[in-house]
């Protein structure tokens, strides 16, 4: 870890750049180890989030079963309507990942001088949106594949061959718009953080705070409807059939 | 700032494990209990109904049979105050029966007793007036005809 604060330190001093990524070569090529260790952090509270309510999930729920239960009922509410039933049972575990995920990415990067550490969000870094909505993209093919098969790419020809265009156009810009404006609003969010407590270090930030973490639920509530809307292409042609 | 580079792969990566150790592990359980709570209310809710129509039909079942039993009270009670005034009566009537025939016996004896005692005092007076009589006139008077005439006198004057 000596190591790693070294070469930050490196970093902040020959770059004038407010976020700091820590780039690294692995054995997968460059990596961003901030976005990897804040990434982790993520997941752990994720998991740790669920494991707390399923190791023992009460008949009558209290505290974080229920704040829990609210959020999967709300994306449940969602996937029923965009879905089906049938879609719904299929994505869940997906979809509520998905907006827990970039929930708990997006309000971590808020938490920036009280607790210590450089601590940022994970969807600060542009590569976690890109995976994020790529993987969106590419899965809403498999699975329109996989429930339809082939002729689930019949959706770029209709209803007339000449919209071929168009759908090419909304299939690259889908992904592209998503990944942006959640890299967009959260590094924003967290510039501004840091310029704000430059400026002052009570009440003005705070504010800020505040209010990002209302931006935070706002973006992963964006993305996964966005999501949904691709996925609802792979279920709604197949259960008209 | 905007540098694509392997993390993207490793954050794809990192995602897919998050999604496949939740779907493994947690989701299914909260997913459980949600739909077993959702079960049950509804299963409640029934239960509720159903013994709410019960209810109902057992308290409508009290209902009628408390009106029947009053009923049933209110015609035994009827029956029992007709079944007194009739016992009153007939009692009523016996006793003014007996007792007219008392009163009717006792002036019977009454009159019959009167009648003795006047014939006693007529056959006791005629002697006592024979007797009397004879001494006056110091003259045996003994025959029917006297006798007779005695009678009426004494008969005009008793009957005065």
């Amino acid at each position: 870890m000596g190591n790693v604060a070294a070469d930050a330190a490196k970093e902040a001093a020959h770059s004038d750049e407010i976020i700091h990524y820590l780039t690294q070569t692995t054995f997968l090529g460059e990596v961003n180890m901030q976005t990897m260790y804040m990434t982790w952090v993520t997941m752990a509270i994720v998991f740790v989030l669920f494991l707390v309510v399923c190791r023992n999930p009460k008949m009558v729920p209290s505290g974080l079963q229920n704040a829990l239960e609210i959020i999967l009922d709300f994306l449940n509410g969602l996937m029923e309507d965009n879905l089906g039933s049938k879609g719904r049972k299929f994505m869940a575990p997906f979809i509520v990942t998905l907006f827990m995920f970039i929930l708990v990415s997006n309000e971590l990067g808020i938490f920036l001088p009280q607790i210590g550490v450089h601590w940022t969000s994970p969807t600060n870094d542009i590569n976690t949106c890109f995976a994020l909505s790529l993987l969106v993209a590419f899965s809403a093919y498999a699975v329109g594949v996989f429930k339809q098969g082939l002729g689930h790419f019949k959706h770029f020809v209709s209803p007339s061959p000449a919209f071929l265009p168009l759908h090419l156009l909304d299939a690259v810009t889908k992904p592209l718009t998503m990944a942006l404006r959640l890299f967009g609003n959260i590094l924003a969010g967290e510039i501004l953080l840091i310029v704000l407590y430059q400026l002052s270090p009570w009440v003005i930030p705070e504010l800020w705070v505040m209010f990002s973490l209302f931006i935070g639920f706002v973006q992963a509530f964006i993305f996964t409807i966005l999501a949904l809307g691709s996925y609802a292409l792979a279920f709604a042609s197949h259960d008209e059939n | 700032m905007v540098n694509f580079n392997a993390t993207l792969i490793a954050q794809v990566l990192n995602f897919l494990i998050l999604v496949y150790v939740l779907a493994k592990f947690a989701y299914k359980p909260v997913v459980r209990i949600m739909d077993e709570r959702k079960n049950k209310i509804a299963n409640d809710l029934d239960a509720a109904e159903k013994a709410k129509e019960e209810a109902e039909a057992v308290k409508a079942q009290y209902a009628d049979k408390l009106a029947n039993a009053k009923q049933e009270a209110q015609a035994i009670i009827d029956n029992a105050r007709k079944t007194a005034q009739a016992a009153h009566d007939k009692i009523m009537a016996e006793t003014k029966a007996e007792q007219d025939q008392v009163m009717a016996s006792a002036k019977e004896a009454i009159a019959l007793e009167k009648k003795k005692a006047m014939d006693d005092i007529r056959t006791q007076v005629i002697s006592l007036s024979m007797i009397a009589a004879s001494k006056i006139v110091e003259q045996k008077l003994g025959s029917e005809e006297d006798k007779k005439m005695a009678g009426k006198i004494v008969d005009s004057i008793i009957s005065k």
